[in-house]
């Protein structure tokens, strides 16, 4: 106990633990989709550690990366396929999570007044993470890697005026090649790690001074909190440990037995310049995207203006959507139009994954205007809803 | 329970997403990879016998001269770097070719190998003077010295039929053939087949390796008439080495697993007994 | 008194849990354990196999053994004897590392004895510690003799009798 109190006096642990852990109360009227804030951080940690792991044997060369990873890693390392599987499946799912807790901060409300920033530093970190993904993938130097880096890199070039010098200077050659690979890999490994956990922590920060969002969406007031939440250590990390668990249970699963997803085999060809694969896709993480960049097949500029925009736009929801009420549950019609950019999006994934002929290049044109058509729709509905709390007056 | 109708509904979402990503993806990409034919139906069907020693006769005349028979201490005339030289490939030993391929592929390969590999740059020269009875003999002298088919490791067929031209790096096997030449015969360098077992499905393999046309028209992969045995012994031995860890992986799967399925059971009665004191 | 017994009941689940958790990163920090050991490129070259009879009556032969220079010499009459350290009666086979601050030591043919760059300590032909400051005779790797060969890194009987000797 003593070592506790000289530790309080040095660094006040006492009230980091009551601001962060011990006093800091969740709300009571929320659900199993609140969890997954936790399982980012848990996925995050399995990815930094898998990561470390695979450092001490990759090869950042464009000579030998493959077979660092491919021979070295998978083969000879003991545990090192383990330690692969799990940093694959590990990225993959961490998408999985990510979508499934910016869904629930969307429908209900979470990144409305006082939570933008919460918002803005979560989006942040969607596109942190997306570009982690993105330079990582780079890493094992297989077919797919390549031609992935190389198309999306070639994206930069339609930027009117400077577009052309900057895709070289990107690349640090002409086409995707060794010093692209070794920027890369500083990019993955340190900087972008870095920025990712320094944004994590502003994230929690600000989450633990604004509070959870609950169901209702209506804020409770700082001084029921207490009375009307529950304390984050222990009773609400007791509820995290048990999701936490049977989401290993999953995790480990797709880790041992169900890895292909997030191993394409078209990856275990070394990369080659000079043969594109028959088809190429990003992984599925970025489908939609992709679909939404492909979908305006009759002009290259407008896809990459889309493209761009449906990156972007999630991130202004807080000025975008208006409305005084928060939660979806309390609004008929936002529902409809959530339940409609949800079900969209999966159908843009599976487009972007098909080739983009025909009648799928039509689809994938239909599926991103409706992706638009969410954003459009909810300043609209936020009006309506708007009007008609001023008409009920005091109804509710 | 509302939390278990969530969760209902998150994982129909997923599996909607994978169905649609994974294989009706792939189902559109590759569509369905017709069956393998390792019957070889479009080469008349034919029975092979005669006389060993004759054929022995027969093959020390006709064939000799490029291909060796270590099995029965026969050498080629030709050595290595002057067939190379010439053929821009290395022929193959001919010791087990009997127990590797199919007899009727090997009568019509004899006669013709450019029609029977469907591969018009071919390198051996087609012998259409031998009568089919001739053939027979040579067949039956090659099956008298072969090692039994059952008796030929995944291991030693592809060392007789792929390692001319491709190489298996990880396993260090070299292609006997030096990869300057082949980029002359067949247009580039044949893939390594370290990872193949990985980077095409089985199916795709074994139709593929008993008719490469139909899998990748106008590939320099020449048909090689193996019996579906060998095919399946390369194929098992090509995943083998291109995931050796499998076992180890299936076998830890189920400890950690098993694991897991315990600390659920544990974080959830310790989850239960905290809330059970909250009112 | 049911208030203290649900008091222990919770307290032994979260041991319970806690010890299977401490399970979980034990096997985990394993797994990473295991990742840092040698490869099996690495550990195929534990072991070198080597002709002694290539070597001619009072030459030395440097054969690298696991990164380490070992020092092969076949001793001709004119060189100290020492039963003890002698391997197929004429053969001196030492792991070529001074033991003072581990410098490879050089032959010097006309007198028969290696002498250190770093320090000037000297070893006779038998590798044994003669002047200077190494504190040890130069080390007897393990072998094992096969025949005409002699495989290092594998302990071998008569590796075994020159150590008790």
């Amino acid at each position: 106990m003593k070592f506790i109190d000289w530790l309080d006096e040095r660094l006040a642990i006492r009230q980091l633990m009551k601001v962060m852990l011990l006093e800091y109360y969740v709300p009571k009227n929320i659900n199993f989709l609140w969890s997954f804030g936790v399982l980012i951080m848990l996925v995050l940690i399995i990815l930094i550690v898998s990561g470390i792991f695979l450092l001490m044997y990759y090869k950042p060369d464009a000579n030998l990366a493959f077979d660092s990873v491919n021979k070295t890693i998978m083969m000879d390392v003991e545990f090192g396929w383990l330690f692969r599987h799990v940093h694959a499946v590990g990225a993959s799912i961490m998408f999985l999570v990510l979508f499934i807790h910016m869904g629930r901060g969307i429908y209900y409300g979470s990144f409305k007044p006082p939570r933008e920033l919460v918002w803005l530093t979560g989006y942040f970190l969607f596109i942190l993470m997306a570009a982690t993904a993105f330079t990582g993938y780079l890493l094992p130097w297989g077919q797919m890697s390549y031609w992935a880096a190389q198309t999306i890199t070639t994206l930069f070039e339609k930027i009117p005026v400077i577009g052309p010098d900057l895709v070289i200077w990107i690349r640090g050659n002409y086409i995707v090649a060794d010093a692209t690979l070794t920027r890369f890999f500083a990019l993955h490994v340190v900087f972008l790690p870095l920025l990712l956990i320094f944004v994590t922590v502003v994230h929690l920060y600000a989450v633990r001074i604004v509070g959870s969002n609950n169901e209702d969406g209506i804020e409770i007031p700082k001084e029921e909190k207490k009375k009307k939440g529950i304390p984050f250590w222990p009773v609400f990390m007791s509820k995290e440990f048990f999701v936490m668990s049977v989401f290993l249970i999953f995790f480990f699963w797709l880790v041992f037995y169900k890895f292909d997803f997030a191993m394409d085999p078209i990856n275990f060809t070394p990369a080659n310049y000079l043969q594109t694969p028959p088809h190429i896709y990003p992984e599925w993480y970025f489908l939609a995207f992709y679909e939404v960049l492909r979908g305006f097949f009759f002009s290259q500029n407008l896809g990459l203006i889309a493209f761009v925009l449906s990156m972007l736009l999630p991130m202004f929801l807080p000025w975008i959507d208006k409305s005084p009420i928060k939660s979806g549950n309390h609004r008929p019609l936002f529902k409809i139009a959530f339940w409609i950019f949800v079900l969209d999006f999966i159908f843009l994934t599976v487009l972007g994954k098909l080739p983009p002929t025909g009648l799928y290049g039509w689809l994938g044109f239909v599926g991103s205007l409706v992706f638009f058509a969410f954003f459009i729709a909810l300043p609209i509905i936020s009006r309506i809803e708007r009007k008609e709390l001023e008409r009920g007056g005091n109804k509710q | 329970m509302k939390d278990l109708k969530i969760l209902a509904i998150i994982s129909i979402l997923v599996i909607i997403t994978y169905i649609g990503i994974e294989p009706f993806a792939k189902h559109e990409m590759h569509g369905t990879v017709p069956p393998p034919d390792y019957n070889y139906l479009d080469l008349p069907k034919k029975e092979l016998t005669g006389n060993p020693e004759q054929g022995k006769v027969l093959f020390k005349q006709n064939c000799a001269s490029c291909h060796s028979v270590q099995a029965d201490g026969i050498s080629a005339t030709m050595d290595k770097q002057t067939a190379q030289l010439s053929f821009k490939v290395v022929p193959p030993d001919l010791s087990n070719i009997a127990s590797i391929i199919e007899p009727h592929f090997f009568a019509a390969f004899v006669k013709d190998p450019q029609s029977a590999t469907k591969f018009p740059k071919f390198a051996m020269p087609g012998m259409s003077y031998l009568t089919d009875e001739q053939i027979g003999h040579i067949y039956s002298y090659l099956k008298s010295v072969a090692k039994p088919q059952e008796k030929l490791t995944g291991k030693d067929i592809l060392h007789d039929a792929c390692t001319r031209c491709h190489s298996v790096k990880y396993q260090k096997i070299k292609a006997q053939t030096d990869p300057k030449y082949l980029n002359d015969y067949l247009g580039k360098v044949p893939p390594d087949l370290s990872l193949m077992g990985k980077a095409k499905e089985e199916e795709y393999l074994a139709t593929f390796i008993s008719n490469p046309q139909v899998m990748l028209p106008g590939t320099s992969m020449p048909r090689l008439g193996l019996k579906q045995e060998s095919a399946e012994k390369v194929i098992a031995y090509l995943d083998n080495i291109a995931d050796p860890h499998k076992e180890e992986r299936n076998k830890l799967g189920l400890w950690v697993l098993g694991y897991l399925v315990v600390l659920a059971g544990l974080t959830y009665a310790w989850k239960r007994k905290i809330w059970s004191n909250l009112h | 008194m049911a208030e203290d017994e649900k008091v222990s009941r919770r307290d032994f689940l979260l041991y319970a849990m806690g010890g299977w958790a401490a399970i979980g990163v034990g096997a985990t920090l394993y797994a990473m354990y295991k990742t840092w050991e040698p490869l099996p490129e690495v550990k195929a070259q534990a072991t070198v196999k080597f002709k002694l009879s290539e070597v001619q009556p009072g030459e030395l032969r440097v054969v690298a053994w696991r990164g380490k220079p070992v020092f092969i010499l076949r001793k001709t009459p004119d060189m100290v004897s020492c039963p003890d350290r002698t391997i197929e009666k004429e053969f001196t086979v030492v792991v070529g590392i001074c033991t003072h601050l581990g410098c490879i030591p050089n032959w010097e043919a006309d007198k028969k004895i290696w002498h250190c760059p770093c320090h000037g300590g000297e070893y006779d032909a038998c590798g044994r510690n003669i002047f200077g400051p190494p504190p040890k005779p130069l080390a007897i790797p393990p072998f094992k003799i096969e025949g005409d060969y002699i495989v290092l890194g594998e302990v071998g009987p008569e590796y075994q009798r020159l150590m008790k000797g």
